[in-house]
């Protein structure tokens, strides 16, 4: 081990070693200030876009989860594409089935209340 | 909670702050740990624009990392020293040899110039003498009496038992003490920095 002349020999030396040392320099410190609010202003945009994702998982989760909607969102756009263009087959039918209903009944079971029931009506 | 109150807080904690979007506390670790950074890597590289950088790549990784930084699992300043470690070895494995002059010297208005020239030389000398040492002793030799911390965190940084960092240490500053012996009379060895 050092004996304590050794000690205090050294200590001279690491006390030079300490004084020589450096301070961070303005333009340093402003470096590293912009890098920490740069970073900061990332972690609220990665915040902001996990609660996003959060709600859109509530949503899902509500639906019944992503079978679900991947069911739905077909029948969606089923129903659109049979609404913009109707194929010639399903027109017929339609036609023929309205064809069968002549007549509107109207049922009327308490003529005093006013209140009447309709059954079918004709187009 | 103002600038004064974070300064008692603990390195951990103001980086759980900062993560938690505190800007205030992203100051206080800066004047903390940037000088203690600053301070280890020109040790380390010699060139005061080198350690200027890795001190700033340094803290953009502590900065990065602050999301992800569980509580209780180590020591910022264990973690930073590390980090400064291994970029300054990166950058001394791309720039071997460069010259010394290129340091910066801080300047002691208070201090006469002769005085000032036999501190620098003592620096220097020292400087020299550690890059002589075995990297773990010189290491240990560093952190323990220049950046003066505690022998169980110098355990941790280095990752090894108090005793065997008690025995880097006493080894190290026996080499030291007989390698600077050699410059005694030049450099004022013995006579108290006086």
């Amino acid at each position: 081990m050092a004996g304590n002349d050794d000690q205090r020999d050294l200590d001279v030396f690491f006390e030079a070693a300490r004084e020589r040392t450096p301070d961070p320099s303005a333009a340093l410190l402003a470096r590293i200030a912009a890098d920490a609010d740069a970073t900061q202003a990332g972690f609220r945009v990665r915040a902001h876009a996990r609660r996003s994702s959060g709600r859109l998982r509530q949503f899902l989760d509500a639906l019944g989860g992503w079978p679900a909607a991947a069911g739905l969102a077909a029948a969606t756009l089923a129903g659109m594409w049979i609404g913009f263009d109707p194929p010639g087959d399903l027109q017929a039918w339609a036609r023929d089935s309205l064809d069968q209903v002549q007549n509107a009944h109207v049922i009327d079971i308490m003529p005093g209340t006013g209140l009447d029931l309709i059954g079918e009506a004709s187009l | 909670m103002p600038y004064d109150a974070m300064d008692e807080l603990s390195d951990e904690s103001l980086l759980v702050r900062y993560a938690g979007g505190d800007a205030v506390a992203a100051r206080v670790l800066m004047a903390r740990l940037a000088p203690w950074v600053l301070a280890q890597a020109t040790r380390r590289l010699g060139i005061r624009a080198e350690a200027e950088d890795v001190t700033q790549e340094a803290m953009l990784r502590l900065w990065k990392v602050a999301p992800r930084w569980e509580p209780g699992s180590a020591r910022v300043s264990t973690w930073l020293y590390r980090v400064v470690a291994n970029l300054c070895t990166d950058r001394q494995r791309r720039t071997r040899g460069v010259a010394l002059s290129a340091v910066a010297e801080p300047v002691d208005p208070a201090a006469g110039v002769e005085e000032r020239m036999q501190d620098d030389a003592r620096a220097e000398a020292l400087r020299a003498a550690l890059a002589r040492l075995p990297a773990r002793q010189r290491e240990a030799v560093e952190l323990r009496h220049i950046d003066g911390l505690a022998n169980p965190e110098i355990a941790e940084i280095m990752d090894t038992g108090i005793e065997a960092v008690e025995s880097l240490i006493a080894r190290g500053k026996r080499a030291l003490a007989a390698d600077l012996t050699q410059r005694k009379d030049e450099l004022g060895y013995t006579d108290g920095g006086q």
